[in-house]
């Protein structure tokens, strides 16, 4: 069993940064690297200043957010519901969020915060109903919070129905929007999209933090749990529903970036964590990394043609994940 | 090929005594692109960056092909086109690769798809003009405002009396003749057609036929095969690739045109664009359903 290293903080940390700086550095358009601190500062090219400060910079950002969201998220999950398969889009956010994105491409919403607050608004609504659902079990199946990871399937899978089924009648317009805007992409970040997203992940991140606790009696068991003291249910609920509104955030920010929650929690148990308070903060700072270097590639590897930032997330993440089996088998 | 040089040949020999005696036309300040955003129109642009093959068509033929520093991967004509730098896709295009060739003026197709990267052009201070190109009527508009745009008014004109006289030519040389019905086949999988909210709709009309899907006021939309099979269209217009897909699917022959291989095939590089070649495109088109009526 690896045990986890107090030196392995500044190395995540340290490899997060430096990821970023080489993503702010490089792009489409190839700028020599004292041209891009020049540009940091404000000064030198305009052209140079606009792509360093208002293209690439939020773009890191936002994406290093959505990674750090996404991980968090899923660590949660797989903590309390005692799942290694959990991860955030399994609960339904990521369906309700695009039918809200979608429902605003056709009703004619265009401006960026529609969109954004239909599918946060989506994405939430989705969480609230799969709960709903799930109390329509009786007691037992009340207090399994497997019971809670079915509904949110069986809505995300509603969700995706009726995605379907707006998109078969609607203008080829609004399907490539509502298309593109499903695959994931930081390419519309903006700074107001950041700083709305920072101020979700922190909110949410943070409460998580707080009740990390919770979280590692959940892992435990229910059985456990109550035997502790720990009201299992609503513990339970608590943390299902900060998980799901930090995603539910990420998705509104940039769409759906698969894998990441997924495998994301998987790497930072690999370096030896258990408890969920440092686990949580791994996985944000992981999911940070992995999505800002997916996106570094997405924007350049087939330069100008960005490639979807969902598939290069899958693409790095799985060659992670099928490592970390090896090492467990 | 023969054609093309030949309109080509005439368009710049009736411009080019134009140019010569070019008078700066009236310029106001500012005009509403089809965002509705306010563009203002100062000097005429040098770096242009048109992303989409009607523009960039438009752009070359109003003798602005040398300002043009950046177009989309679709803009292949003319072929001097080819040696301007691919900046990628027209669609959601690449903005940071659109900065990085320092345009004064950027032209975007106006589809919400374009929205983002429109807001975030002119956010950074970048010209940005977005219109539709659905009509035919919105290519007089477009060559119209390029025109304005390029201080160049005169041979914006003398381009569009170019393409509407060929236009002419080609409906009267039609007119008496009989009106066959066409299917217009798009894409495959699913089954899309044109619909008459479309230029291509319009070039049917004036080649002398009927868009079986003119009820579709969109400009495209998506049907059945056995609803195309129930209208019962004379001939098909289809590119190389959907005749092949057409000519090699049994589930085609339910469709009297497809089982007596009344399948025309057309260049779509000519056709689907609503630019500059719409003349050239309407007599193709006119050539394939009537032969012989138009030279």
């Amino acid at each position: 069993m690896t045990r986890f290293r107090p030196a392995y903080w500044p190395a995540l940390i340290a490899i997060l940064i430096l990821i970023a700086i080489i993503a702010v550095a490089r792009g489409a358009v190839s700028l020599p690297i004292v041209a891009v601190f020049e540009a940091l500062r404000g000064r030198g090219d305009p052209t140079a200043v606009a792509i360093v400060r208002d293209l690439r910079l939020p773009r890191v950002v936002l994406g290093a957010l959505v990674g750090a969201g996404l991980g968090a998220s899923g660590a949660v999950l797989q903590g309390a519901l005692r799942n290694s398969l959990a991860e955030p889009y399994l609960l339904g956010v990521s369906g309700g969020a695009a039918v809200g994105a979608v429902l605003a491409f056709s009703l004619g919403g265009t401006s960026e915060p529609v969109i954004t607050l239909a599918a946060f608004g989506g994405g939430v609504a989705a969480v609230f109903v799969a709960l709903a659902v799930s109390r329509a079990g009786g007691r037992a199946a009340r207090a399994d919070l497997r019971t809670l990871l079915i509904a949110g399937v069986i809505v995300g899978a509603f969700a995706n129905a009726a995605i379907m089924v707006a998109l078969a009648s609607a203008e080829p317009n609004t399907i490539r929007g509502a298309l593109w805007w499903m695959m994931g992409s930081a390419a519309d970040a903006t700074w107001t999209r950041v700083i709305w997203l920072a101020v979700s992940v922190a909110l949410a991140g943070g409460a998580l933090i707080y009740r990390a606790r919770e979280v590692d009696v959940l892992a435990l068991g229910e059985d456990t749990a109550a035997s502790l003291g720990v009201d299992a249910e609503n513990a339970g609920k608590r943390a299902f529903i900060l998980a799901a509104l930090l995603a539910a955030a990420t998705v509104a920010a940039a769409g759906l970036i698969g894998f990441v929650g997924l495998v994301v929690p998987h790497i930072a148990r690999g370096m030896g964590l258990r408890a969920h308070r440092p686990l949580i903060l791994a996985a944000g700072l992981i999911g940070a990394t992995l999505v800002v270097a997916a996106d570094l590639a997405a924007r350049t590897v087939a330069a100008p043609t960005e490639l979807p930032l969902g598939a290069i997330t899958a693409l790095l993440g799985v060659p992670f994940f099928l490592v970390q089996l090896r090492r467990l088998s | 090929m023969f054609f093309r040089s030949r309109l080509l040949l005439s368009t710049f020999l009736a411009v080019a005594p134009l140019v010569a005696c070019d008078k700066a036309s009236p310029r106001t300040d500012v005009v509403r692109d089809d965002f509705g955003d306010s563009v203002r129109i100062g000097a005429p642009p040098t770096r242009i960056v048109s992303l989409s093959p009607a523009t960039t068509e438009i752009l070359f033929t109003l003798g602005a092909g040398s300002r043009v520093v950046g177009r989309s991967k679709y803009d292949l004509w003319p072929d001097s086109a080819k040696l301007v730098q691919s900046l990628g896709n027209g669609m959601q295009p690449n903005v940071e690769a659109v900065l990085g060739v320092h345009p004064d003026l950027v032209l975007l197709y106006a589809s919400q798809d374009n929205r983002p990267a429109a807001d975030r052009l002119r956010s950074v201070g970048v010209n940005t003009v977005a219109m539709r190109q659905d009509h035919i009527a919105d290519f007089r508009r477009l060559v119209t405002l390029l025109g304005r745009i390029l201080n160049d008014s005169a041979r914006a004109q003398t381009v569009i009396d170019s393409v509407d006289h060929t236009m002419d030519r080609v409906q009267t040389a039609t007119r008496g003749a009989s009106r066959p019905k066409v299917f217009w086949h798009i894409w495959d999988a699913p089954l899309i057609t044109v619909g008459s909210g479309s230029f291509m709709d319009e070039l049917v009309n004036i080649a002398g036929a009927t868009n079986i899907y003119a009820d579709i006021t969109k400009p495209s939309g998506q049907i059945s095969l056995e609803d195309v099979a129930r209208r019962d269209p004379d001939f098909i217009l289809a590119g190389p690739i959907g005749a092949h897909a057409i000519e090699s699917d049994p589930r085609w022959r339910i469709v009297r045109a497809a089982r007596e291989g009344k399948i025309l095939v057309v260049d779509t590089g000519l056709v689907a664009r609503p630019s500059v070649r719409l003349g050239e495109a309407a007599l193709s088109l006119a050539q394939l359903l009537h032969p012989g009526t138009v030279r």
